[in-house]
């Protein structure tokens, strides 16, 4: 293993990553048919699907899943205080992330619960004043379902466009904005590509128009600085598994001055403010709380190494391949996040060709669907384009060798597969494929 | 006297902890103890006129029922429910510990108040069926404005009693 610079864990996380080595050193293991290196499992470059488990993370929940437990919200013994203690520290913790207060904090079960939460409660509590909501074309499936389904009920949406680079028009949205918005719903990091939407902005335009703001933070939070009061933020939703935490947890902040009140989704027992009844995970809580924290400790690090191991794939596959195209802004992106598009290349081939790494040709929700993705037809991508799209995902965990790796057999792939490919010749002779009619006279 | 001036006292000073010992007695005697107590101090200390008083309409949406009452300026709804026999909890007894004297404002009287404070806001997170011009019927004031306003009481308070009972005042 290369030395990894910049990383003071280095040695820490040699122990804990995903390469955990089953094999001897050197020797190739085979599963399925595929070769594998030492391992036996293909490079994790899915980062934005979720990523891994933090050890130390692991280490603070373990003690929740064996001796320590009772329920937080028992009053009456030790041990429900305890676990109360240990979900009010890990809500500090989530909150410090953020520049938030601790009681602006609400668990959920993850960023869709979240964001179904926060957008149906704002836009039902307000309905008798307002039923006007905006989001963009971009959102993450939960949140453009949910908008949907208030639709059904009578609610209107604006649903913003982006412009080419992923980005939404600033004055698009302030003229869409209406007396009677309650709500603006706008994503701070893609997950398909990565582009970072100006929030702070946002937030401005909304907080001058008295309409509150929501952003789906999921692919933001501990990967890059939030903070809620910088940048205006009224509603959040945060996910456990996106920031190196466990699944099935995650957070909602709503902010209490001024107070953005939502009627809750959940009806039952009056935890977490009423606005999320039902017992808390203790064991996931404090994985969440500890994966925030680790994440405001290693913020740095992570976003040297990422950077680092993006422009060095970058680097290697612009090198080796023409006729490729990085999707969404190149400045205002996250920087674990590529999503490039080959031309004259089928997406599922290239995912075939490339076995021996996890990668996605969009989000993890659609990836089972042929559809090619919205999000970059909404960046106005030709259908061939949207269907060669491929996504690379970094993360704290990923090394400098997985990144050579992935890169040499994806410029392989591609190299092989456009030679097979009559589409690369039409488009090396200079053919515009979008002017040809591929339907056979019958 | 003391459960009176409690009252009064912890109505005023937000989020002060009941200090007064509770009198628990049963409806009755408590509607008249205070009745009576009412009077008896507003003769003493009010030795001038009347205090002014507006007409104000509680309409419990639990069973539709309406009542019109003469209301002091300067007392709290709950206060003024309390003392008229309506139906509005108020378990903590004005001391800001809790959502059960939950009402609804017109929207035009609830614009004209001050935003509530943290502590109220929190407490409103809890009640039962929350709208955009609820309040603590602790925390509102008479004022000359609210003559002729129509105060609703929500069907429920965040006491699960779902057989019909109604908690008295303490």
């Amino acid at each position: 293993m290369l030395s990894r610079g910049f990383r003071p864990i280095t040695r820490f996380s040699r122990f804990f990553s995903m390469n955990v080595s089953v094999g001897t050193p050197g020797e190739k293991i085979t599963t399925k048919g595929v070769q594998f290196g030492e391992t036996g499992k293909p490079i994790y470059l899915d980062n934005q699907a979720t990523t891994p488990l933090d050890p130390r993370v692991l280490d603070a929940m373990m003690p929740y899943m064996t001796n320590q437990f009772g329920n937080p919200h028992s009053r009456s013994h030790s041990f429900g205080w305890e676990t109360e203690k240990a979900v009010e520290k890990a809500r500090r913790q989530l909150a410090d992330l953020i520049g938030a207060e601790k009681r602006e904090i609400i668990f959920t079960s993850g960023a869709t619960e979240s964001n179904n939460n926060i957008i149906k409660g704002v836009a039902n509590f307000y309905k008798s004043r307002k039923n006007h909501i905006i989001t963009s074309q971009i959102e993450h499936k939960c949140v453009l379902d949910s908008c949907r389904f208030l639709e059904r009920q009578g609610f209107e949406v604006d649903y913003l466009p982006v412009n080419e680079n992923g980005l939404i028009d600033l004055d698009q949205l302030r003229e869409t904005i209406r007396p009677t918005t309650s709500i603006a719903s706008i994503m701070m990091c893609n997950n398909e590509i990565g582009v970072v939407q100006p929030v702070k902005e946002i937030g401005q335009i909304c907080r001058e128009h008295k309409v509150f703001f929501h952003t789906d933070a999921a692919q933001a939070v501990g990967k890059m600085p939030v903070n809620v009061n910088d940048m205006n933020l009224d509603l959040i939703s945060i996910s456990g598994h996106k920031l190196y935490g466990p699944k099935g947890v995650g957070a909602m902040y709503i902010r209490r001055r001024p107070r953005v009140r939502l009627e809750a989704l959940m009806s039952g027992g009056g935890q977490e403010r009423g606005l999320r009844s039902g017992t808390l995970a203790p064991h996931l809580v404090v994985g969440l709380g500890a994966a925030a924290h680790v994440c405001s400790q290693e913020m740095d690090n992570d976003h040297r190494w990422i950077s680092h191991l993006k422009d060095r794939f970058q680097s290697k596959i612009t090198a080796e391949l023409t006729h490729i195209k990085l999707n969404g802004d190149e400045a205002s992106r996250y920087c674990g996040n590529l999503n490039y598009s080959f031309a004259g290349v089928e997406g599922e081939s290239l995912l075939m060709a490339m076995k021996q790494v996890a990668i996605s040709s969009g989000s993890a929700c659609t990836s089972a669907s042929l559809e090619p993705s919205y999000v970059l037809r909404a960046l106005g991508l030709e259908d061939d384009m949207a269907h060669t799209s491929m996504r690379f995902g970094f993360g704290r965990f990923t090394t400098e060798e997985e990144v050579d790796f992935a890169a040499d057999n994806l410029t392989t792939a591609v190299k092989r597969l456009r030679e097979m490919s009559p589409l690369w010749d039409m488009i090396q002779e200079g053919i515009d494929l979008s002017s040809i009619n591929w339907t056979q006279p019958h | 006297m003391l459960n009176l001036f409690g009252r009064r006292l912890c109505s005023k000073a937000a989020a002060v902890p009941l200090l007064m010992p509770r009198f628990r007695m049963n409806n009755m005697t408590l509607y008249r103890h205070n009745f009576m107590l009412n009077n008896l101090a507003m003769r003493s200390m009010c030795s001038k006129a009347d205090p002014e008083t507006v007409k104000i309409t509680f309409l419990n949406l639990r069973d539709n029922s309406e009542k019109v009452v003469d209301a002091k300026i300067g007392e709290h709804l709950l206060e003024i429910a309390h003392s008229n026999e309506i139906d509005l909890e108020g378990a903590c007894e004005a001391s800001l510990a809790c959502s059960t004297c939950h009402i609804i404002l017109p929207d035009e009287i609830y614009d004209d108040l001050e935003y509530p404070c943290d502590e109220e806001d929190d407490l409103l997170d809890l009640a039962y069926g929350l709208t955009l011009t609820s309040r603590l019927g602790c925390q509102v004031f008479v004022t000359k404005d609210m003559d002729g306003m129509t105060v609703k009481i929500p069907e429920a308070s965040r006491n699960f009693y779902v057989d019909g009972h109604v908690p008295k005042p303490h």
